[in-house]
């Protein structure tokens, strides 16, 4: 780009205040050159019409000490002579402190207005430049703080590593810097997200449903491009799909224990029916550009994952039977306790991990709808039921219920009313005849 | 308005051709931390013990050496007819008998904070409010100074103790008689003195190049990041510098010294956080703000009761800097790590970018390797260029000057008298041995059981202190020829001839003072490069 149209529509139209580093990183020139061509902008600019862009200057030198300088004030050697220490014993010989006088060098930022006082309080000035230019005089120079930050969130992809001696950064043969995803600056994911979003809205309300896929289906990143299907369909045919597509992964073992979302838990691990459709893997691949955060969780993966997700599915059976036997009188908080960090504190039963949970139906769906960036909706899980039946026996059961969430305030699910009461009289009146039959005793 | 430019290189408009700028090489770096400080992880940490091993083992170590010492200055003295004589125990030491004795200082300060005092009050504090001073200035007659051992207490006293200054945890041999009270009358004392030294590289010097050049190391403290754009215009210009954008360019005509591409290594000693901000967030970095809220919430993090912003922007300033020059990052009182000492190294998660050029996680029992970034522990020692360090984020200096009486009550002392007095605080410590001397006193310290590791058995030759008031440096020598013989055999693997040189650095805040300190390599001379911002006669009115 050329640098006095950036300069131009930066600093005069859109009256930002341009940093050299900025423009460095912008233009993709080297520093030194940045700062002669913000200098050549500020005088023609200035040239054709005073007052239009003012300039910040940075000076570096030896500064004159002040009087009673802090930091210089170690010019009378006798004051640091430690003879009379008061922590020593006036016995000890040889006790030598000296002091130097220690060479200060000063790099300062200075307004344009101010350059002419600034410098003279230098003794010898080795270089100026300018820092930045901005239309009006800033009346407070952090605002630059902020110029320096668009830095990162504009051009905080590039590799430092590699464009690093373009800019004119000191250069270092030793760097280590280990492999792996490399984690995205603070402001990258929200923009990553957004274009996903943007681009792809058919599929939008699909996107956080499936993040706890994206792990496993990463090899498959680079498909994710070339299929367009999934955008023709209406978002509730993808909706339906998500919940299918584990079986069509056929790898429900690979479902890492991903403490992101309580979907993955909310998924039951093995489906029974419905094949795939072939536009399936592509559907899901679609919202692989979001996966940058899982990304970086990568970077100390932990081979356990699989283990803890699966014991934790166990975990969370017994611990729904153990609260239907304790008669617990507020059974609806289960789903959420799994996310608190001492799940793996559990001990871990040796149950095979890909041993399928005895009576699970076929289908769980869920209906997202995100509104206002919460996240809504239904969705189907399975809960156990204790009724008596007609010859008196106790019967637990599977049922699929449906049960509302929102992602963004884990409060405690409600359940459909049918089966409070149904499962607490059923409890109550057998527990009761047994305390009766002992009581008569 | 512009300047008359001609004389500058930069302020001149680009030349035509695009040059090709020739790259800068940064002076590698030669490290090598050493893990004293180093707790084990987990279930390996254990706070069941009594501290009163960490005296045990600090006397033990040190008793030898300074009744060495003592014995060497003493020994055959007569004073007024009386022969002076060693007592082992301080409980052996008999009335009217002239006689020295080895022990550990112990000081009752009117105004320490006791443990079982907070106890009877049920008064609870998390942490010790912070006091200027532990003594009483309008009675100094509370103050007690004692001397004890395994054996027990003997209360010091004399004129001479108001000539010297000690603090708990310091390891003594004291001369005198003790009197009617059954206190000590001191006469003289001996300290350790200097721990022997080693050379430089140890000896065997690496045969490259790398003697020849003169590098630099580079220190800093107090970084303060509040988050707020307020702190962080000089952490821009020292970002700038470090990278070699502005300032002194590397081509050297202007100052060659200065250079940043000397500077081999940047050691952050404490205190990179300033106070945290709480609840403010959204002002200052809404657009991150949202980005959070649109993640899952995770165990409990509340972005309105905790404000990311300071460590982000210290991520953000550490991932800018290691491209190019390698980063040794020391905890401090306000940062984000354990408050006891030792303080272990700030967690690497929470540098989600810096932490790219970290250590790869430690797998078992296997010995860290030294990272690029190298986050360690609060104190810590190490050997850059060869050179042994030994450096604390000033919780040690701070606290023994809370033993010491400070003329003028509470006012706040002279400037210049209270660094000297830190500076002389630094150079007690290392002729105590003891880099810490009031942990676990005053100072919460990890409950060691088999290891003193505060005492210093290997004279450094650069001894840092952060976040002290002002800059402030000095370099003390230990050779004493008088006693040649003890010395030999004390300084061990260091030549006879060669004295121990010591540099002190009391490291200023940075968030104050704007100054980095650079210590030459070779000559570990001392330069100071300061950075802010002039306030002009806008700012003035």
């Amino acid at each position: 780009m050329d640098s006095k149209l950036y300069l131009a529509e930066n600093v005069l139209n859109e009256r930002r205040p341009v940093t050299y580093r900025l423009l460095s990183r912008a233009l993709k020139v080297h520093a030194n050159r940045a700062k002669q061509i913000l200098f050549e902008f500020h005088r023609n600019e200035n040239a054709k019409k005073p007052q239009t862009v003012h300039a910040t200057y940075v000076i570096s030198g030896i500064q004159k000490a002040p009087e009673p300088a802090p930091t210089n004030g170690h010019a009378d050697d006798e004051d640091e002579m430690m003879q009379s220490s008061p922590y020593l014993p006036s016995s000890m010989p040889n006790q030598d402190v000296t002091s130097d006088s220690i060479r200060t060098a000063s790099i300062v930022l200075a307004r344009e207005e101010d350059l002419e006082d600034a410098k003279s309080t230098f003794q010898s000035i080795s270089t100026i430049h300018v820092y930045s230019l901005q239309p009006t005089a800033l009346p407070d120079l952090n605002v630059l703080v902020d110029a320096n930050r668009e830095i990162l969130s504009t051009h905080g992809q590039e590799d430092p590593l590699e464009c690093g001696k373009q800019w004119g950064m000191i250069q270092n043969r030793n760097v280590k810097r280990r492999t792996g995803a490399r984690p995205p600056p603070p402001a990258a994911p929200a923009v990553k997200a957004q274009g996903a979003k943007t681009s792809k809205p058919s599929t939008e309300s699909t996107v956080p449903a499936k993040r706890p896929l994206q792990k496993e289906a990463s090899p498959a990143k680079t498909e994710a491009t070339k299929s367009d299907e999934p955008k023709s369909e209406p978002s509730s045919a993808a909706n339906s799909q998500t919940s299918s597509k584990p079986s069509g992964k056929a790898a429900p073992a690979k479902q890492k224990g991903n403490l992101f979302s309580s979907f993955a838990k909310a998924k039951p691990k093995t489906k029974t029916s419905v094949p795939a459709e072939p536009a399936a893997p592509s559907a899901e691949d679609v919202v692989l550009d979001d996966a940058s955060e899982e990304e970086a969780e990568e970077l100390f993966p932990d081979s356990t994952d699989t283990v803890a997700a699966a014991t934790r599915e166990n975990r969370k059976e017994r611990e729904d039977k153990l609260k239907k036997m304790m008669d617990d009188d507020d059974d609806d908080d289960e789903a959420d306790d799994e996310d608190m960090p001492d799940a793996d504190d559990e001990p871990r039963e040796p149950t095979p991990v890909e041993q399928p949970p005895p009576s699970k139906p076929a289908e769980l769906k869920e209906e997202v709808t995100v509104q206002g960036g919460r996240r809504r909706g239904k969705r189907q899980v399975m809960k156990k039921k204790t009724v008596k039946d007609e010859e008196g026996y106790l019967v637990t059961r599977e049922e699929a219920t449906w049960e509302s969430f929102s992602e963004d305030e884990p409060v405690p699910k409600k359940k459909p009313a049918v089966n409070v009461p149904k499962a607490k009289a059923g409890k109550a009146a057998g527990q009761g005849n047994i305390m009766s039959f002992f009581g008569k005793k | 308005m512009a300047p008359d430019a001609e004389n500058y290189t930069f302020l001149c408009p680009p030349s035509k051709e695009e040059q090709e700028q020739e790259p800068v090489y940064r002076t590698p770096s030669n490290y090598n931390p050493r893990l004293t400080f180093h707790l084990p992880a987990g279930a390996g940490r254990h706070y069941q013990q009594q501290y009163d091993d960490m005296y045990f083992l600090r006397l033990a170590k040190l008793k030898p050496t300074v009744e060495q010492v003592a014995t060497d200055a003493w020994d055959g003295l007569t004073i007024a007819g009386e022969k002076v004589r060693r007592v082992d125990r301080v409980l052996d030491v008999r009335q009217g008998e002239l006689c020295w004795v080895a022990g550990t200082v112990y000081m009752h300060l009117p105004m320490k904070p006791n443990i079982l005092e907070d106890l009877s009050k049920e008064n609870f504090t998390s942490a010790p409010p912070p006091l200027r001073t532990y003594t009483d200035p309008s009675d100094p007659s509370l103050t007690q100074i004692m001397l004890e051992d395994e054996s027990g207490r003997l209360r010091l006293t004399g004129n001479f103790l108001q000539s010297t200054q000690l603090a708990t945890g310091a390891i003594i041999a004291a001369l005198g008689t003790e009197n009617a009270n059954g206190d000590f009358e001191v006469i003289d004392i001996k300290l350790p003195d200097l721990a022997p030294q080693l050379q430089r590289w140890n000896g065997n010097a690496p045969e490259t190049g790398v003697e020849k050049e003169h590098g630099k190391i580079a220190f800093v403290s107090g970084l303060g990041i509040t988050g707020t754009s307020s702190d962080t215009l000089a952490l821009d210009l020292l970002t700038d510098y470090l990278l070699g954008y502005t300032g002194f360019s590397g081509h050297g005509d202007n100052s060659p010294s200065l250079g940043s591409s000397k500077i081999s290594r940047l050691v952050i000693a404490g205190n990179s956080l300033g106070a945290s901000v709480i609840g403010d967030v959204a002002s200052a970095n809404s657009g991150e703000a949202a980005a959070k809220n649109a993640q899952p919430k995770k165990y409990g993090y509340d972005a309105s009761a905790y404000n990311a912003s300071p460590i982000t922007q210290l991520d953000n300033f550490l991932a800018e800097i290691l491209p190019s020059i390698p980063v040794t990052l020391m905890p401090g009182e306000k940062d984000p790590a354990n408050f006891s000492l030792p303080q272990q190294g700030i967690h690497r998660t929470m540098f989600p970018q810096a932490r790219a050029y970290s250590a790869p996680p430690v797998r078992g029992d296997e010995k860290p390797e030294a990272g690029w970034f190298d986050s360690v522990t609060n104190p810590w020692d190490g050997d850059v260029e060869g050179w042994r360090l030994w450096g604390c984020s000033g919780q040690n200096v701070d606290d023994v000057l809370r033993y010491i009486s400070i003329e003028g009550g509470n006012s706040t002392p002279d400037e210049e008298k209270d660094s000297d007095a830190r500076i002389r605080i630094m150079e007690a410590m290392l002729r105590w041995r003891c880099g810490v001397p009031t942990a676990p006193d005053t100072i919460w310290s990890y409950p060691y059981q088999s290891d003193d590791p505060y005492v210093i058995e290997s004279c450094p030759h650069i001894f840092f202190v952060g976040n002290q008031p002002q800059f402030k440096t000095a370099t003390i020598e230990g050779d004493v020829p008088l006693r040649l013989d003890g010395d030999t055999e004390m300084t061990g693997t260091a030549d006879g001839s060669d004295a121990a040189r010591v540099r002190l650095l009391a490291l200023p805040k940075f968030s104050e003072t704007g100054e980095l300190i650079l210590v030459d390599t070779e000559t570990l001379e001392v330069e100071v490069v300061k950075f802010g911002v002039f306030k002009g006669q806008e700012e003035q009115k």
